[in-house]
């Protein structure tokens, strides 16, 4: 059942495109768009079960607090830093990527995800791997809170203290850098401070530098410039907690965030001005909560409308996992897509600058599109490594790891393993299927069912051709998961 | 290397099988100024030593501040009786004499960067500030954009992240090539599934190529990755495509680059933009030996380049820019080198030039904290090259106007 919000997105009244969308929409289609839009997208195992209980109950579930949240958290942090331990980018890649993948909170890691390119910071300068994984925990301890918050703790944080040139900053001879980038990336954006807002800015922070080792936040109240300072028409002798302070107060803070957040979860397309007001002014209200916002956003008739619906283009990670998910047999090894995410233009931890990566349209060129469909084949063709062919819990990756680097072992959680899924033995253990209900249950896995006609008939013609039995069938259902897998509609999130 | 007849065949529109899509239609067409014209962007990495490239002779401040590196009135190859070439370069200077090189002297920028990362920024970027995030060559790309959709501009080398700042931003409108980067479609199987494959894809990716939606969008930038990496793939034979430039040493092959777009020119490759990089110019010590053979191998290359072209057909199309990120202090230093330095010249070479020097040698009697002055801003050299040679608005890509230099012996 479709909303009968308006075609023209100027239409819209912003007051209705963030009302609670009716649960009487929810179907597959809008399921599959959820799952993809507030994690990495799922299996269709999951994906039957959250269509019988309903989009609030889903909801509850994807952003509730998960039981084992705390002890999810702790595992990663265990795990993390054995694997930063190594000293290499790879290794801290390799760890993010399974735990995005195995994850009993998905919606946690993308929206860490989020804010991991909000606070770009490349591990390029920073040169520490302990300091990256820090911050990335940080940032997931921090993700669903109040985001003053998070905008405390990355002051404060070793890596970005580095990153930015903090500990340049001291009272002779005060360093803008992450001043500046505070206003205009973090919090405010371009066109809502001054110069002087940014010179003033860098003097409240001034000070705030690392210990000696680098491993640390230090205050250095002798390097601190405490001096009267008016930033954004405020007076006093403001440091960088009252910076932040007042930088919240400001409501362009809260537009400029739900404007980030809502190209991240809803559009890509620029939203006319006034649309946003709602969530800005309810962020702003509740300061800054995340969680009540994403809420907001991720049940809105807005989120389940063709305003919203394949409106994005899938990052790197986000293709990468979703093929995974909706693909794979069995849990695979960390470090398994390294190399692909890389030739994608997404190498975690490495940001091409403090902007981060900026991702819509310039995810695709002519090297990253055939980087794309290469590693479809890889997964369609059933040559990713599988992990042992077990089920993995999550304990075993952490003794393993723990046992090679002779670190203790990290807690064990019992932990319901993602349900195995390959296209081949789905298909095939059912009754035999005709060509056309093979590409009617790979189209709806793989593209929600919303396949034009004309695809659909081309894709039937090619499993069907020369009447493929037993092995070549295998191998012909596989061809078709590469072939829907590089179509256009399949790049869309 | 391939003769016209063949040049033309290959550029047949039946080359590429049914599926063709309309904007990769012949390439064989007839030349149209401003619209098939080609730009060369030769980047010397490390800070080439002008002062050793185009050397004033005759200047006896040259003499006493290079007591080791200097090259007499003997050695050089002469450009007239103040100045002269490097001894190495005879295939420059070959085409100096015939009227193909042009040289821009003192270029440089205010307030010169030493520095190695804030110095190639600003060339760049075109932006001695440094505040833009695109590069001049990205900025142009979208102004020189022909209406059939082939990729602007090409780039030869480097890594999978390695996109020289000047072409960051350029979004789908660069190519590179390089060992790193993909360069086909793995289609696991046999040959016969492999070509279903293929088949089955493009046509699947048929439909409209408007860039209004995402979708549209999408099928655009896959339909342009196919279709230039089918038209790679036919022009390149299998040990080129093996021998793809990388970044190490021994993949830095300037000869080997140069020849490589020398053929993707002639195959009629559409790029009107090419660039590639030639490090090792960052002569701190013991500077004579390794200059001169860069220089050699430079001055070989450029020569070797247009040589080949001019055989296959368009050579009066092509210009070829050489830049470097500084010049370096006219005093060499105690290890038989030389350190950073500021204005440096500029190469222009191909058969449209007004050949000769452009602009005065910078004084050696009037320096800048013992760097040698600028006279001539090196936005000029874009400028010129970008309105009146890819004809496109120069303004608009640099964000101002700068005054022209006397590069092109006609309007090209």
């Amino acid at each position: 059942m479709a909303d009968n919000l308006p075609d023209d997105l100027r239409q819209i009244d912003p007051q209705q495109a963030w009302q609670a969308a009716p649960p009487e929409i929810w179907n597959w289609k809008w399921a599959c768009h959820l799952y993809r839009r507030a994690s990495f997208g799922t299996s269709s195992v999951i994906l039957r079960q959250a269509v019988q209980e309903g989009l609030h109950a889903t909801l509850d579930r994807l952003i509730g607090k998960s039981p084992q949240a705390m002890r999810w958290a702790q595992l990663m942090e265990d795990t993390g830093r054995a694997f930063a331990s190594k000293g290499d980018e790879d290794s801290l890649r390799a760890w993010w990527h399974y735990f995005m993948l195995q994850s009993g909170d998905p919606v946690r890691e993308k929206l860490t995800l989020f804010w991991h390119n909000h606070f770009a910071t490349s591990i390029a300068k920073v040169g520490r791997a302990d300091l990256m994984l820090g911050q990335n925990l940080m940032q997931r301890r921090q993700a669903f809170g109040q985001f003053g918050q998070l905008l405390r703790a990355i002051s404060r944080d070793p890596a970005m203290l580095i990153w930015l040139d903090s500990n340049q900053n001291v009272k002779s001879q005060p360093n803008e850098n992450y001043g500046r980038e505070m206003l205009e990336l973090f919090s405010l954006g371009v066109g809502n401070y001054t110069e002087a807002d940014v010179r003033e800015t860098a003097r409240a922070f001034t000070g705030w530098n690392s210990d000696s080792h680098g491993d640390q936040f230090e205050f250095h109240p002798e390097q601190h410039d405490s001096g009267p300072k008016t930033v954004l028409g405020q007076k006093g002798n403001w440091d960088g907690d009252d910076l932040i302070r007042i930088v919240l107060e400001q409501p362009a803070c809260a537009l400029f965030l739900v404007r980030k957040l809502y190209r991240f979860y809803v559009s890509e397309t620029d939203p006319p001005p006034t649309l946003l007001q709602p969530l800005a002014e309810q962020f702003h209200k509740s300061k800054y909560e995340v969680a009540p916002l994403l809420r907001t956003i991720l049940s809105s008739r807005l989120f389940f409308s063709q305003h919203a619906y394949r409106q994005r283009i899938k990052s790197p990670v986000e293709l990468v996992l979703g093929m995974v998910l909706a693909n794979l047999p069995g849990p695979v090894p960390p470090g398994a897509f390294v190399d692909a995410l890389d030739a994608m233009g997404q190498a975690l931890f490495a940001p091409p600058n403090v902007r981060g990566w900026t991702g819509g349209r310039n995810w695709l060129n002519h090297a990253t599109i055939l980087a794309r469909h290469n590693f479809a084949d890889s997964v369609a063709m059933g040559k990713l490594p599988i992990a042992d062919g077990v089920p993995v819990k999550s304990v075993v990756v952490a003794r393993k790891v723990a046992g090679e680097l002779g670190v203790p072992a990290a807690i064990e959680i019992p932990v319901e393993p993602a349900p195995a899924f390959d296209c081949v033995t789905y298909l095939r253990n059912e009754k035999p299927l005709s060509p056309t209900e093979i590409v009617e249950r790979l189209s709806e896995n793989l593209l929600d069912g919303e396949i034009a006609p004309a695809a659909k008939a081309r894709l039937v013609a090619f499993v069907a051709e020369g009447k493929p039995q037993d092995k070549a069938l295998d191998n012909r259902i596989r061809e078709t998961v590469h072939a829907i897998m590089c179509m256009p509609e399949y790049q869309l999130a | 290397m391939i003769n016209r007849r063949e040049f033309l065949a290959r550029s047949s529109l039946l080359a590429f099988g049914a599926a063709v899509p309309q904007f990769f239609a012949k390439t064989a067409h007839a030349i149209e100024p401003g619209k098939d014209t080609i730009l060369v962007v030769l980047e010397m990495a490390g800070g080439n030593d002008g002062l050793n490239t185009v050397i004033p002779y005759a200047d006896d401040l040259y003499y006493r501040n290079r007591p080791t590196l200097r090259l007499s009135k003997k050695e050089v190859l002469k450009i007239d009786d103040q100045l002269g070439l490097h001894p190495s370069m005879t295939g420059m200077h070959k085409m100096l004499q015939d009227r193909q090189l042009a040289i821009v002297q003192a270029v440089g920028y205010p307030n010169p960067e030493r520095s190695h990362f804030e110095a190639m920024d600003t060339w760049q970027l075109a932006d001695p500030k440094r505040e833009r995030k695109d590069g001049w060559l990205a900025r142009a790309t979208p102004l020189i954009q022909d209406a059939k959709g082939s990729v602007p501009a090409l780039h030869l080398g480097g890594n999978r992240t390695s996109l020289p700042l000047a072409l960051n931003g350029a979004g789908g409108g660069v190519i590179s090539v390089n060992k790193d980067q993909p360069f086909q479609l793995n289609l696991t199987g046999l040959e016969d599934r492999q070509k279903a494959r293929r088949k089955l894809l493009d046509d699947l990716v048929k439909g409209p190529l408007e860039a209004g939606n995402a979708t549209d969008f999408v099928r655009r930038r896959q339909v342009q990755a196919y279709t230039s990496m089918d038209k790679l793939k036919e022009i390149l034979k299998p040990e080129e495509v093996d021998s793809r430039p990388g970044s190490s040493d021994k993949e830095n092959d300037i000869q080997t680059k140069l020849a490589m777009i020398g053929k993707l020119i002639s195959a009629g490759w559409a790029s009107r933009i090419y660039y590639v990089s030639f490090a090792g110019f960052d002569t701190h010590s013991a500077q004579a030996a390794d200059h001169s053979n860069l220089l050699a191998r430079l001055s070989s290359a450029i020569e070797g380049f247009f040589k080949e072209i001019y055989v296959s057909g368009p050579a009066e199309r092509v210009l070829l820019l050489t830049f470097s990120e500084f010049g370096r202090r006219v005093k060499e230093n105690g290890s038989q080198g030389t350190d950073h330095g500021a204005a440096s010249c500029q190469f222009v070479a191909g058969p449209a030039v007004a050949a000769g020097l452009v602009g005065k040698h910078p004084r050696l009697d009037d320096l800048d904290f013992g760097d040698l002055k600028y006279h001539t801003d090196f936005r000029q050299v874009y400028a010129t090259l970008l309105d009146q040679w890819l004809r496109c608005d120069s303004a608009a890509v640099l964000g101002a106007k700068y005054e022209h230099l006397p590069l092109l012996a006609k309007k090209g």
